[in-house]
């Protein structure tokens, strides 16, 4: 009972501020990108809310904005990731053999590669824009969704159900669709939601280190690579807001995740 | 029979390392820069096609792909990295130059990380239902939460600007005389911000691990014979300890990731700040090696933490001795 209500709770947090995010053109006080140099390090106040930042642009437009873009990149990459994740594991997991084994070992190897460094190589030569942005992070983080699937798949296919079918002549795509796939939904939808989270935090860092999406675009990295040096002349607000959010955005979903996930985890084996 | 582990491990670990070179070469080979005109650096328009290639030749990198990487292979293995495109100097120097910062700032979170989340995770899982246990779960997943570089940033504002304590960046004083004082104090955020992130999540992890061994039928056995508490609690937590390693070794990498950008927030020279610079001048040899260094770090790291679980487990070793 209790642990619903929290779950309801966080899953209105997020849901008002992915709201916020993709309805910023009618919620933000101006447009995200206007400067007014005779306002820059404005602290919050009355006629900008948190303050502005070194061009003089408003805070609050620029955390609205922004969030539609982390949470955009974020949100695709997952999506794509998922797509990867979904197909690697089902090949390796229902096939098995030497040919699960060498996807294993191949994904494995990947793994021990920090993917920050994969995506810095990647974000060297390609355009950065948000798809590229969006793409590159989805090709790096589909691993532990693979893996899971992977693991679904081996335990769903050897039970009793399953092999009925098989028996029966039901069409293979019938069973990998039909039976093993959909079994296997619980467990793929919390991997992807904390994928999402976990996205998040990479677009954060990437526009942090400067790497990301474009700096004339907003993002919460993005704002929060403009604070390092914002901060130095004392202007705490710029980097504290952004940081909040992200914090709040990725808390909701980890509650969300562990909500879900905990009276059925040892079914999951998540 | 041991050696016989050992060497099984260390296979594996080197075709991964094989596994993780040929993707670092080919990402780079693919990338559209010109090698030359990187090399030349901001003069690159004023280079014609026939400077183009000499420095093509110089470097070899006219030849087929499949042979640059067998000849880059080769030279790896002899210790020879290349030589950086930017600073001339062999990349094996200075990634030499920059590993032991890293391995500093790398041990001194691991080891409170891990001293911390194992006092913290058997003390919260032995005590159910407790108020440690109860916030405990509450701060991992809000630890898990904090972008650590914006915590990093918020230490830097205070510590740093208001207060005028600490170095907010650097890994020495330029005016120093590098001593040990003076790198402690650098060391002090970057390692800090590192261990409050992550120590919840470990921590959470063991209790987890505890509470589920606890439940345990042998356990259970065990306190109504009146075995002692303290030898209750010490066959749990060995017992427990694995799933705990073994999540410690699957993170890792990421782990390892995070620390890259802490480097560059707090200008730590390690090899993380060295690999987001040369991804902006597209020094290749240098992110290359970077990267393979990386991937040793890591996968000997790997390799010690499946030695303590061979070390610590009989079942493993039993298991060894069939194969």
């Amino acid at each position: 009972m209790k642990t619903s209500k929290v779950l309801v709770f966080w899953c209105i947090t997020l849901g008002l501020i992915i709201f916020m995010t993709i309805f910023s053109q009618f919620l933000s006080p101006y447009s995200p990108n206007d400067m007014n140099l005779d306002e820059v390090y404005q602290p919050p106040g009355q006629n900008h809310l948190l303050g502005t930042d070194h061009l003089g642009r408003d805070v609050v437009s620029r955390l609205l904005e922004g969030g539609k873009v982390t949470l955009f990149v974020a949100g695709f990459s997952v999506l794509l990731s998922l797509v990867i994740g979904v197909i690697y594991g089902g090949i390796s997991g229902y096939i098995g053999g030497i040919v699960d084994t060498i996807m294993m070992r191949i994904l494995e190897a990947l793994l021990t590669i920090p993917s920050l460094i994969i995506i810095m190589a990647f974000q060297m030569f390609l355009q950065s824009d948000m798809w590229s942005m969006a793409l590159i992070l989805g090709i790096t983080s589909w691993l532990t969704t693979a893996r899971i699937v992977r693991s679904e798949f081996i335990r769903l296919k050897d039970l009793e159900f399953v092999k009925m079918a098989n028996m029966l002549g039901t069409p293979i795509l019938k069973i990998l669709f039909g039976h093993l796939l959909r079994n296997s939904i619980p467990a793929i939808f919390i991997v992807t939601l904390f994928g999402f989270a976990s996205a998040i935090f990479m677009e954060v860092s990437l526009g942090f280190l400067g790497i990301g999406v474009p700096p004339e675009i907003p993002s919460w990295g993005n704002m929060l690579y403009d604070a390092q040096n914002d901060i130095l002349v004392g202007a705490w607000w710029i980097g504290l807001f952004p940081g909040i959010l992200i914090f709040i955005t990725i808390l909701a979903i980890n509650f969300i995740g562990d909500g879900l996930r905990s009276p059925k985890r040892r079914r999951l084996g998540a | 029979m041991t050696v016989k582990w050992i060497g099984k491990r260390t296979m594996i670990g080197v075709v991964t390392l094989l596994i993780v070179s040929f993707l670092s070469f080919f990402i780079m080979q693919s990338a559209p820069g010109d090698s030359a005109s990187a090399f030349y650096g901001g003069n690159a328009q004023t280079l014609n096609n026939a400077e183009k290639e000499r420095i093509n030749q110089v470097f070899a990198l006219d030849r087929p792909l499949i042979s640059q990487y067998g000849a880059w292979l080769n030279e790896t293995i002899k210790g020879n990295l290349g030589f950086s495109y930017k600073e001339g100097r062999p990349v094996a120097t200075i990634l030499m130059e920059r590993l032991p910062n890293t391995l500093i700032l790398f041990g001194v979170s691991l080891l409170f990380i891990i001293s911390g989340s194992l006092w913290l995770g058997v003390s919260a899982g032995m005590k159910p239902d407790s108020l440690l246990e109860r916030s405990l779960a509450t701060i991992s997943v809000m630890s898990s939460a904090v972008p650590p570089f914006w915590i990093g940033i918020l230490f830097i504002s205070f510590f740093s600007v208001k207060l005028g304590i600490l170095p907010s960046s650097g890994s020495a004083d330029i005016a120093g005389n590098g001593g040990l004082v003076d790198k402690l104090r650098h060391l002090i955020m970057p390692a800090l911000v590192i261990i409050i992130t992550h120590v919840g999540i470990y921590a959470r992890f063991l209790q987890e691990s505890v509470k589920a061994e606890s439940r345990n039928y042998y356990v259970t056995v065990a306190r109504a014979n009146g075995v002692a508490e303290r030898t209750i609690q010490k066959g749990i937590v060995r017992n427990a300890i694995f799933p705990y390693l073994n999540y410690l070794g699957m993170t890792i990498p990421s782990f390892f990731g995070g620390s890259i950008i802490i480097e560059s927030l707090f200008s730590w020279s390690g090899l993380g700040q060295l690999m987001v610079k040369s991804v902006a001048t597209k020094d290749f040899p240098l992110l290359m090696g970077g990267i393979l260094l990386t991937g040793v770090i890591v996968i000997m790291t790997l390799i010690i933490i499946d030695f303590i679980m061979y070390v610590l487990n009989p079942r493993l070793r039993r298991g060894a001795y069939i194969k």
